[in-house]
């Protein structure tokens, strides 16, 4: 046989072969459609398998400081499957289950919930809802050890849900400002606006229908595994923010007012450090937050009287006005054409000047000076007010930004009294943070920033995306004029209408407001009370506005409803911020002279060092690197001593603390009970003892 | 126009017209099953734009035809020097894949073309250049079986070395790769006892490379499934019965396939399924007939061949192709375990296109340069004989 020949018998052979194989595939689709396709069809209808989405956690959200504000935690439900559980398991476990139930819910009896088991079982319900109530992780992993729970999902039938909760650990702390999101996407606060951020993407994967409705996870290559949301830092400080919530929440219970809002601005870079919205409960009790009122549609009002400074801006910077001319306010009513202007003396404040004017708070005044200066030509009036950027939405980080209102002159609606009555504040619209926005500016020497709530996104230590100060004018107004408005504003509260908020600590300055409230075209007998300022007035680092509604009693001016506000809040800022301070500690501490040295108690080293050196008392640590130390008082000076934190045994935490204690006693993986209030006093184990994780360890406190 | 268009294709188009025809025929089926299969793909990764995929394949579709295109306009002869040279190129390539290359289901089998940025398989590489080497090595040991004798441990040592590379990260392809060799050398008229010698080298090569290997758990675990007489299906298997069964003779139409979006690789490992659920049986028997046609005339280029190595260079790579087409057919209708081999000139499979039309170009070549050597012979006899020698 030649060579050709029997190589084209050898592929004919394997051509063979092939044609085989391919023959035998061909009988296997014929196999599978004829003669087991009904079997196959029938697995198609019941759809067994299914791409399902797969949550994202969603992220955190910080305030300045690295608290948490909200966060997502892991809850469950407890679901039965009675049939699941072996009878002799089921009959042993079924009466002390049902009376840790009972115990566990306290909502219905023990016989309540055998009962309800028992039926489910007898009649073959595999899906049983034990409570509606979520569980927390640690009452799941108790549950678990519990009788027929403890045989888990496939020998008991219990099935932990797990449901995924948005949790706040401050509470209800700026719980309007860090907003929520329902389901339908919808939402308010930081939740809703920075929603792309925080929701991440969601996954998906294969699932397997199995008995009772449950889907199972396959493995599968193609799954899209869910990323993550990233993390949102805001600009808040949870001191300030609790500072400004306490104090707006006592003065709207002592005034019964209809709501509330207050803001706390940093002068330099409009970072919003505190955000308060407290409003009148529906049921007419207490007050939560449920409007942000700050900044939404709803907080958008006629400002009254703390427009006026931006009528004065107009005034000096048309240079027409001295402050020190003297204007006739008259007997305390004027009339512009049809209507007529009143000031809040009656018989009127007469002859004054245009600084007291200001500090007065005389709407005569101020209406009359703008009317005679712009009266012929609004236009120019308005173009102040442009280039004070009020007339525009700030494009503030928050969805639902009010927009602000003003007339325009020739416009049908513009009369001859709007001008006036603009020059007060009425007949426009500005939203609390707008003001703020314009009184920071004057604050900041005339350059107005945009105020920012949210300063990064990140996740972990990657930055996404950060956020800088901006700023939205150079300069609203001249050097000169700024100058001569700051002086007006510390005169409002050194001779004028917010002598109560007066101190020798520190220099506020700032402005009352006092609207009428429109209601269906009239103005009422209710008002709408402001004081927004700065601190201190040398050299202002925080802003602030405080808006109390419908204040009830007799005093309803924003100098005695929300002045007081803002000083309380001042004033706690005041004396928490060291910065703030000219006179530090050790002044204090050496002008005393006391004879007693501090009794210094045990904690955490670098804030104990820190305490001591503001101080100015001699501290050492020799050679101690622990993060939790006691004192030794010698001669004068502090020793610090270790106290054992680092080494596998119970330490002592006396004089710590419930904080610090929390921190070192469950890092050792002891769990803490308390009683008392204050530093720890007695601790159950002894120190030195070795510790067994999970044991439990009372403190008490005193 | 259909004069000039004849004249165009008889211009340009030279080589075996009945392997174009099925080729471009292939390559339509292609576009429009692996369009409809990545639907789900689209909407899962690209936000439901589904022309992305579109877009991508055709281009690699079109691309893998212009291979076809240049490869059969060079002289075959020159690919016994090329296939060394990939065969060479390939071993540091598959040694640096393994230890560098992208990460798909836990085996590295691709590497990066940084400008492009397109993935490759050297595997395709070390195929291409092992088939083509063997070729001319075998054609060369005609004459004599001595020779052969002398050459055999070089051409198992060869053999093995590529495959156990290969099977490191991707033992499906060695396994297919090395009964291909195997198949060559039986139709080379290597001898009976040399060639069960071959196949004790080839387990040995296979097992220890199964052994280090990334996918030696998957390998054994699959063949493990496919034996075990569980009545339990591997779940992407039970997916495909159902797309199979359900698509009846006719099918659901195109684009209707239901299963893709429960079926893994709807647009590589189980596009047959797809095929048969959306043209149904006639559509699935079209496309096995196909390839075996495709097979038949890559045998009658041997037939008619005067000499060996275009013989077998033909043969070695009609059926390398043929033979991984039956397998992943053999895999969607579950009459192999399940191995993740795409099937040729139909699946999505980015450049893996390209060598494929390379190798198809390759058989053109030869089926057209015989073509030439006939019409050669009668007029001058002995030109094709100097040809002869030189290949």
């Amino acid at each position: 046989m030649n060579i050709k020949r029997s190589i084209v018998l050898r592929v004919r052979l394997a051509f063979l072969i092939v044609a085989l194989i391919a023959g035998a595939i061909l009988f296997k689709i014929v196999r599978l459609q004829f003669v087991e396709g009904e079997k196959w069809t029938a697995k198609a209808e019941s759809a067994n398998f299914k791409y399902r989405q797969v949550s994202a956690t969603r992220g955190n959200i910080y305030a300045a400081d690295g608290s948490l504000l909200a966060t997502s935690l892991p809850f469950y439900r407890v679901v039965l499957d009675p049939t699941v559980a072996k009878t002799n398991v089921f009959n042993e476990g079924i009466d002390q289950l049902s009376g840790l139930l009972a115990d566990f819910y306290k909502d219905r009896s023990k016989a309540s919930y055998k009962k309800m088991i028992t039926d489910a079982k007898s009649n073959g319900k595999r899906y049983l809802i034990l409570n509606r109530k979520q569980i927390g992780y640690q009452d799941m992993q108790m549950m678990s050890t519990w009788p027929i729970f403890n045989k888990g999902r496939m020998g008991g039938g219990v099935i932990f849900e797990k449901v995924e909760k948005r949790y706040r650990p401050f509470n209800s702390l700026a719980s309007r400002t860090v907003g929520f999101l329902n389901e339908d996407r919808y939402g308010a606060g930081i939740e809703y606006s920075f929603n792309d951020y925080l929701e991440g993407k969601n996954g998906q994967a294969m699932f397997q229908k199995i008995a009772g409705g449950y889907w199972k996870p396959v493995f599968n290559a193609e799954d899209i595994k869910p990323e993550d949301g990233y993390d949102v830092h805001t600009t808040l400080d949870v001191n300030i923010q609790d500072v400004a919530e306490s104090a707006l929440y006592r003065q709207l219970m002592e005034k019964d007012a209809a709501f509330g809002t207050v803001i706390v601005m940093e002068v330099a870079t409009g970072k919003i450090k505190a955000l308060a919205n407290l409003q009148k409960n529906k049921n007419g009790r207490g007050y939560s937050e449920s409007y942000n009122y700050a900044i939404g549609d709803q907080g958008l009002t006629e400002p009254g009287s703390t427009f006026k400074l931006m009528s004065m801006l107009a005034l000096l910077e048309e240079g027409k006005v001295n402050l020190n001319d003297a204007v006739d306010t008259g007997d305390g009513v004027f009339q512009f054409y049809d209507r007529k202007m009143t000031d809040a003396k009656t018989g009127g404040y007469g002859r004054i000047s245009v600084r007291e004017i200001f500090e007065k708070s005389s709407n005569i005044g101020i209406s009359k000076l703008v009317d005679q200066s712009f009266g012929h030509n609004p236009k120019k009036f308005m173009s102040y007010i442009e280039k004070a950027g009020l007339d525009k939405p700030l494009d503030f980080q928050l969805k639902g930004e009010g927009v602000p209102y003003f007339k325009k002159p020739g416009e049908k609606n513009w009369y001859g009294t709007t001008l006036p009555w603009m020059s007060i504040g009425y007949e426009t619209k500005l939203t609390p943070l707008h003001t703020l926005t314009l009184y920071n500016a004057v604050a900041n020497n005339g350059k107005m920033v945009k105020p920012m709530i949210v300063e990064s996104i990140a996740k972990g230590n990657y930055v996404q995306k950060s956020f800088q100060t901006e700023v939205l004018r150079k300069s609203i107004a001249s050097e000169k004029t700024i100058k001569q408005l700051q002086e007006l504003l510390e005169g409002v509260v050194k001779n004028g209408t917010a002598k109560n908020v007066h101190n020798d600590q520190y220099k506020i300055a700032g402005k009352t407001g006092t609207a009428q409230k429109l209601e269906e075209g009239r103005y009422t007998r209710r008002y709408y009370t402001s004081f927004v300022g700065y601190f201190p007035a040398d050299n202002p680092k925080y802003s602030a506005i405080v808006v109390i509604d419908s204040p009830k009693g007799f005093n309803a001016y924003g100098g005695d409803i929300s002045a007081p506000v803002f000083k309380e809040i001042a004033d706690k800022i005041h004396a928490q911020d060291l910065r703030l301070n000219k006179k530090t500690p050790a002044d204090v501490y050496l002008a005393q002279q006391t004879s007693d040295f501090p009794y210094i108690q045990a904690g955490k080293v670098d804030e104990l060092q820190l305490i001591c050196n503001k101080f100015g008392i001699s501290n050492h640590a020799n050679g101690v690197n622990e993060g939790y130390v006691r004192s030794k008082s010698m001669d004068r000076s502090i020793q610090w001593q270790a106290n054992q934190t680092e080494s596998p045994v119970v330490p002592d935490v006396s004089g710590l603390p419930l904080r610090d204690a929390l921190y070192v006693l469950e890092n050792k993986g002891l769990r803490v009970i308390y009683q008392g209030k204050g530093r720890v006093k007695n601790q159950s184990i002894s120190p030195g003892s070795p510790v067994q994780q999970n044991h439990v360890i009372n403190l008490i406190l005193g | 126009m259909i004069v000039a268009l004849k004249s165009w294709i008889d211009r340009n188009l030279k080589g075996d017209p009945i392997i174009w025809g099925i080729v471009i025929l292939l390559s339509i089926i292609s576009i429009l099953v692996v369009y409809s299969a990545t639907g789900s793909l689209a909407y899962k990764f690209k936000g439901g734009n589904t022309e992305k995929y579109l877009f991508d394949h055709s281009m690699m579709v079109f691309g893998g035809l212009l291979v076809m295109w240049v490869a059969h306009k060079v002289p075959y002869k020159w690919y016994g020097l090329v296939g060394r040279l990939l065969l060479v190129i390939s071993i540091p390539l598959l040694i640096f894949t393994y230890f560098f290359g992208t990460n798909l289901n836990e085996a590295s089998r691709w590497i990066n073309i940084p400008i492009i940025n397109k993935a490759f398989q050297p595997s395709d590489i070390a195929k291409l250049g092992l088939i083509a080497t063997l070729a001319s090595i075998l054609a060369k040991r005609q004459k004599s079986l001595e020779e052969l004798k002398k050459s055999f441990l070089t051409i198992i040592l060869v053999i093995g070395l590529i495959c156990m590379l290969i099977g490191l990260a991707n033992m499906s392809t060695a396994l297919l790769l090395f009964f291909t060799c195997f198949l060559l050398m039986f139709i080379g008229r290597v001898p009976g006892k040399y060639l069960i010698m071959c196949v004790l080298f080839g387990a040995l090569f296979i097992s220890v490379s199964a052994m280090v290997g990334q996918r030696g758990a998957t390998f054994f675990s699959r063949i493990e499934n496919y034996m075990s007489k569980d009545d339990t299906l591997q779940y992407q298997v039970e997916q495909s019965y159902i797309a199979i069964s359900t698509g009846g003779i006719t099918g659901k139409g195109p684009g209707k396939s239901e299963q893709r979006n429960s079926l893994p690789h709807p647009y590589s490992d189980f596009i047959y399924a797809i095929i048969i659920e959306e043209y149904g049986l006639i559509g699935g028997g079209t496309v096995l007939f196909l390839y075996l046609a495709l097979l038949y005339r890559g045998m009658r280029i041997v037939a008619s061949s005067t000499k060996p190595f275009g013989g077998l260079l033909s043969a070695g790579l009609s059926f390398a192709l043929v033979l991984q087409a039956m397998v992943n057919m053999g895999v969607a209708v579950g009459i192999g375990p399940v191995t993740g081999l795409p099937l040729p000139l139909l699946s999505m499979g980015g450049t893996s296109l390209l060598f494929t039309g390379f190798s198809l170009g390759i058989i053109l070549s030869v089926s057209r340069g015989d073509h030439e050597d006939s019409v050669d012979t009668v007029v001058e006899g002995n030109r094709s004989k100097k040809v002869f020698q030189t290949a």
